[in-house]
């Protein structure tokens, strides 16, 4: 059993759910054009997991495990929809770009992964913490994300100008890629390598090994 | 004392150990500009050759040439002709200065033309030269391995295939992606499956579209907008672009376009002795042409009258935007191709087809061919494996036959 | 096989959870639906407001809008209608519906729109009993995308006071400066038709010239985007011309509608 503050930290650096386990690339690419919707769907996909890993360990004594991924599924869409509803209610532009993505938290594997890895496996107080850290871990990229992309590709951050643009008389000439969604691509591949030439650890290890040529003596 | 015996001189300084062990890379560079690498093939290989990358490279690199002084010239040359129509009569700066020193503006004077041309090429070389080899040297040094001389090809492949206009820094950022992310991330010259000179490009293009694509990039005067061929085509149809140029124009060059790509004739003569010398494989440059004009034909066949490029003849296709340059250097890429023999017709066709397919039906790009090239690169893998395993199976078949 | 598993475990679980979902989630709905509306409400007249170049930072929106009064046009008869409802009516939603639309016959069809609505919502800010600025909803297809959005014409249905897109998917860059404030900002003052009231409206290559004659007529084209430029003129060429809302403004200068 790790500590609480284990349990909240290793998923930021030590095992981040998109840098270390590639989960979650989707929302990932299409949210973080912006700063904006980047921190609202960070905080809802990090309040969902949350509350879906504590809801699951609650009952984790009671649910059949022939039907525990549609469990977990139902608890989570449920969770989902809830924050959907709120978002329209209390944030409705900022929902409107996210469109699908709040829906998308369902299928999102950090939520149906920490479901089935750990809140199966422990008490419901330590599955929410774990809920929260793989949340923070899952933020920490797509913050990263947002303000790069919003900084470069718009010249803005949060909406407020950063750098003037070109276009409005400044000197900044964005650089149209970084609103593309694939330049969220490059830019998590960029992070990985950097995270992985800070924690060796992290690297994997290859496929296969190129054998060594053989000596001339020896084909002879 | 000579130069070969002050390199040996200094060379225990780099080697593991040495005082200057982290610069072995430069070293290694600056010694084999000057004399043939000491290394020579050992182990159990069985093709021993006289020709290396090295040798390879700096053919390419030459090759290339007749494109780059065409292309200088004809920079000088559409802009020359352009000048009077906006009522320009010479450059400011450091350019104006240099082409005072050297020539006047005299749009007749091919030299007048070719220095005006140097002008703009130059820093554009200058800078993908020195920005691209500083990551190169840098990722050299760190891993310690050798600095590779393709890098010639890509630092002049990729400052042809600008637009004259670009401004520096996009160069300089270009190229850093380029070598970076198309080639060093996936180990350097040889593990990369991208071209790296189009990789570059392709970044620029979707990251600064209103510097690489658009009217007012392809001739180097300020506030002069003129449309490729292949815009003139696809907004006004080949009536438009048949009154505009000829086909002899656009074959020898003097339109406007990328630096390198403008002339079919000038990248012909440094292709095809890249084909006799057997380093652009003559299977690719064929299944490009198959697949150009093949498709070609059929959207011809088909023709729609809303959409101007269906009526594009092949041998038009064959001579507007970066056809001919991409067919002859840059689908040839020994890396990023596909290595069958079979599979290289393959590879060839894709790129074909894929350019015309680009060019005809989608509204956004003119042109098509540098992400037909990228498109085939991805495809090159797997090309290779289905004539692996066809060929094993074939074999398999003939060994339970007999 | 542990206890969890029986078959009648199963249903209990499944069941119990099922219903205290279905709580959560119809709860939230029902509580929020309220807030909801009003706000998608306020949204709509928001970038109507916006588009129209209406917008006045320090009053509210509610109150902006006030003034504004949603209308249903007959494109046929070009009259306003009472026969449906305008706050129900999403004449985008109609425009797909067969039912309320009809196929634009490809030769009119210059914004390929493909399919037009019978009715469309148009937006009247009245002033001592005469019309003083008309809000149009148009839309056309540019380079990728179908581009949405409004044109506000002062009474006279000839002088723009603002137009601009709320959904477009264009170029970043090149066509999806359609909503460059500077751009938009080009149009105000401009005039769609002619003395005759033809549609006169065209999109400039380069930036247009004070000097021209035709110079009310003209707004600078996209730099770099062909293809959104032409889909931007020929959207307003067709939803002002006949085929459009042509009849409907006719009707309007002649007191008819």
């Amino acid at each position: 059993m790790s500590t609480t503050k284990e349990t909240i930290l290793s998923p930021i650096f030590d095992n981040n759910p998109i840098a270390l386990q590639i989960l979650g690339i989707c929302s990932a690419l299409a949210v973080t054009s912006n700063l904006q919707t980047t921190v609202v769907m960070c905080i809802a996909l990090t309040l969902v997991t949350a509350f879906s890993n504590m809801s699951v360990s609650l009952i984790r004594h009671h649910i059949p495990s022939s039907i525990r991924i549609i469990v977990q599924m139902t608890i989570i869409a449920s969770l989902v929809i809830v924050v959907d509803q709120v978002l329209k209610a209390f944030a409705y532009s900022i929902s409107k770009q996210l469109s699908v993505f709040v829906g998308l938290i369902i299928t999102n594997c950090i939520v149906m992964g920490r479901a089935e890895a750990f809140a199966m496996k422990n008490p419901p107080i330590p599955s929410f913490i774990d809920g929260v850290g793989n949340g923070l871990g899952y933020s920490i990229i797509l913050l990263t994300l947002g303000f790069i992309r919003e900084l470069f590709g718009a010249g803005k951050l949060f909406g407020v100008e950063i750098l003037p643009l070109v276009s409005e008389g400044g000197w900044y000439q964005p650089n149209g890629m970084l609103l593309l969604p694939p330049s969220a691509f490059f830019l998590i591949g960029l992070l990985i390598w950097g995270l992985r030439t800070w924690k060796k650890s992290q690297v994997e290890q290859p496929d296969y090994k190129l054998a060594a040529h053989s000596k001339y003596k020896e084909a002879m | 004392m000579s130069l070969r015996q002050f390199l040996d001189k200094i060379e225990p300084n780099f080697h593991k150990g040495g005082k200057y062990e982290k610069w072995y890379a430069l070293y290694e560079a600056a010694d084999t500009i000057f004399y043939t690498p000491g290394k020579v093939t050992g182990g159990t290989a069985h093709v021993r050759d006289g020709i290396d990358l090295k040798r390879i490279m700096i053919t390419v690199w030459f090759c290339a040439f007749p494109a780059m002084f065409f292309g200088m010239y004809n920079v000088g040359l559409q802009a020359l002709q352009a000048m009077p129509t906006v009522g320009v009569s010479e450059v400011d700066g450091l350019r104006g200065a240099f082409i005072s020193l050297f020539s006047s503006y005299d749009v007749n004077s091919w030299w007048d033309c070719l220095i005006y041309g140097a002008a703009y090429f130059l820093p554009v070389y200058i800078v993908t030269f020195v920005v691209g080899g500083f990551w190169e040297v840098l990722f050299a040094s760190v891993r310690g391995h050798e600095v590779n001389e393709g890098f010639f090809v890509t630092s002049i492949l990729f400052a042809l295939i600008l637009p004259p206009t670009i401004p520096l820094w996009q160069v300089a950022l270009g190229i850093s992606f380029g070598v970076v992310i198309g080639k060093e991330v996936f180990g350097g010259t040889g593990k990369n499956f991208l071209n790296p000179a189009l990789t570059g490009r392709a970044f620029l293009f979707f990251a600064y579209p209103a510097q690489l694509s658009g009217d007012a990039v392809w001739t180097a005067v300020d506030n002069f907008t003129g449309a490729t061929a292949l815009g003139v085509a696809a907004a006004d149809g080949m009536d438009a672009l048949q009154n505009t140029y000829t086909w002899a124009q656009a074959f020898v060059g003097t339109i406007p376009g990328s630096i390198g790509e403008t002339s079919t004739l000038a990248i012909m003569l440094g292709g095809f002795v890249l084909l006799i010398t057997g380093i652009a494989s003559w299977r690719i440059v064929s299944g490009v042409m198959i697949g150009m004009i093949a498709t070609s034909l059929l959207f011809n066949a088909i023709s729609s009258e809303s959409n101007y490029m269906f009526a594009m003849p092949w041998y038009w296709h064959l001579v507007l935007g970066g056809f001919a340059f991409g067919m002859f250097f840059m689908a040839t890429d020994p890396v990023s191709a596909s290595m069958t023999n079979t599979g290289k017709w393959y590879f060839g066709g894709l790129i074909g087809v894929m350019v015309v397919l680009i060019r005809v039906i989608n509204p956004a790009f003119p042109e098509g061919m540098m992400l037909a090239i990228l498109f085939a690169n991805l495809f090159a893998p797997l090309i290779d494996h289905f004539v692996v395993q066809a060929n094993i199976k074939r074999r398999e078949a003939r060994l339970n036959v007999s | 096989m542990s206890a969890n598993d029986s078959i009648k475990k199963t249903i209990t679980v499944s069941v119990l959870l099922c219903l205290v979902c279905s709580v959560l989630v119809s709860g939230a709905a029902v509580m929020l639906r309220d807030t909801q509306k009003q706000n998608k409400q306020l949204d709509k007249q928001r970038s109507i407001l916006e588009i129209a170049g209406l917008m006045q930072p320090d009053k509210s929106i509610a109150e902006q809008f006030a003034a504004i009064t949603p209308k249903i046009v007959d494109l046929q008869s070009g009259q306003f209608t009472d026969e449906i409802n305008a706050s129900g009516y999403d004449q985008r939603k109609a425009a797909k519906d067969p039912k309320q639309s009809d196929i634009v016959p490809a030769d009119q069809d210059i914004a390929s729109i493909k399919r037009k609505a019978h009715y469309a919502t148009v937006y009247v800010v009245e002033k001592n009993n005469s019309i003083d600025t008309i809000i149009l909803p148009v839309h056309g297809y540019g380079l990728w995308s179908t581009m949405y959005g409004f044109l506000a014409l002062k009474g006279d249905t000839k002088t723009v006071v603002g137009f601009g897109f709320y959904d477009q998917g264009e170029t970043p860059g090149l066509g999806g400066e359609v909503d460059n404030p500077k751009w938009k900002a080009l149009w105000t003052g401009k005039e769609v038709f002619d003395d005759q009231f033809k549609v006169k409206i065209n999109l400039v290559k380069g930036a247009a010239n004070p000097s021209n004659p035709n110079f009310d007529h003209q707004v600078d084209g996209l730099a770099g985007a062909t293809l959104t430029t032409r889909g931007v003129e020929n959207l307003l060429h067709y939803w002002l011309g006949e085929n459009g809302f042509g009849p409907f403004l006719a009707n309007l200068r002649a007191g008819k509608a």
